[in-house]
């Protein structure tokens, strides 16, 4: 359970500390392939708690999704749409459903935990 | 399991790195201190200098103010204050030593193009930026004398200075300064003599030893000073 937030608090400190710069204009990009990412691990954590888990599944969903995510932005740069906004749009939307899935599983299992020990 | 976590982990480092990438390029400071040293002095100076004239205007109006308190006819030093503002205002005629400027139409001779009205506004104001610059004490554009609130505007494609046209050549601009003979060289060599020659249009200056520049004829608009009622 600690070693992900560890690994969390050590890439942040390793992108601080390597002074890594990247121009303007992929600035959009990362922060896609950020969002991208982000719903790649909340649906890993949902898949954990749900026991539906596939490591391979998570590994290629992570890469693919960051991959596509950027490149649709590409794309819609070169097109002159707004396309970054579909992944915007996506991602938010799967982001925050997995997340309500998550708290509803966390909330079945406190309230299990609580009604039996409201029975012991 | 442990595998599991050590493939989150993996991810995690990953997003991590990538937020603080992400995080550095969005907060980069925008608007860094992009003068130079030389640019760095002329300011320093240029605030010197504003500083060293409030200064003397705080050394002028405690002297008022010692004056006021050391005579028993307060009257005589008011009225002097007031003449002294007046003339400052511009609502007073004054004469001395200054420099007369002509601006005429000067046309060479493949001149191609309609006639020359009036001079434009711009030209007008960058003259007075700079004779100011070149320490005018008083200015007077065609026999409108040029005050604190004087605007110069547009319309209709002739000048006006004070609400009244400027509409006939050669304009003359009179100018009342304390060394006419170093504006004149200033003038006769300023940047505003090439740019009134783009615009077909001839600066002569001459020096003079008597000037007389007419009151400022029109109400001052006052907006946003009210006097002060003593007591009130």
């Amino acid at each position: 359970m600690w070693l992900p937030l560890l690994a969390l608090i050590i890439g942040i400190l390793f992108g601080f500390l390597t002074d890594f710069q990247i121009s303007d204009e992929y600035s959009s990009y990362l922060s896609i392939a950020v969002l991208a990412a982000l719903d790649t691990l909340v649906g890993g954590i949902r898949a954990h708690l749900e026991k539906t888990f596939d490591d391979k599944v998570f590994i290629t969903g992570f890469f693919t999704n960051i991959f596509l995510a950027a490149s649709l932005a590409f794309l819609g740069v070169h097109l002159g749409v707004d396309l970054y906004l579909a992944a915007v749009f996506a991602f938010g939307v799967r982001l925050f459903h997995n997340i309500a899935i998550i708290r509803r599983i966390f909330l079945v299992k406190w309230t299990k935990k609580s009604d039996s020990t409201t029975k012991d | 399991m442990n595998n599991r976590m050590t493939i989150f982990a993996c991810v995690t480092i990953i997003i991590g790195f990538m937020v603080a990438v992400q995080f550095q390029a969005v907060s980069e400071p925008e608007n860094r201190e992009g003068r130079n040293m030389a640019e760095l002095r002329q300011d320093l100076v240029a605030e010197k200098e504003k500083q060293q004239r409030l200064n003397e205007e705080l050394e002028r109006q405690r002297e008022i103010l010692y004056q006021l308190e050391q005579t028993e006819d307060v009257e005589e030093v008011m009225g002097d204050v007031i003449t002294e503002l007046q003339e400052q205002a511009g609502l007073t005629e004054v004469s001395g030593p200054g420099i007369i400027l002509k601006i005429d139409v000067a046309f060479d001779v493949d001149y191609e193009g309609g006639a020359i009205r009036s001079v434009p506004p711009y030209l007008v104001r960058l003259l007075i930026n700079e004779l100011n610059i070149q320490g005018a004490t008083h200015i007077a554009i065609d026999m409108q004398r040029y005050v604190a609130t004087t605007a110069i505007r547009e319309a209709n494609g002739r000048t006006l200075v004070n609400g009244s046209w400027l509409s006939h050549f050669p304009l003359e601009i009179k100018v009342i300064t304390d060394d006419p003979e170093s504006m004149h060289h200033a003038m006769m060599s300023s940047q505003s003599r090439e740019l009134f020659s783009y615009e077909n249009l001839s600066l002569v200056s001459t020096p003079v030893n008597q000037v007389e520049l007419p009151a400022y004829e029109k109400d001052y608009r006052v907006r946003f000073m009210e006097p002060v009622q003593e007591g009130s």
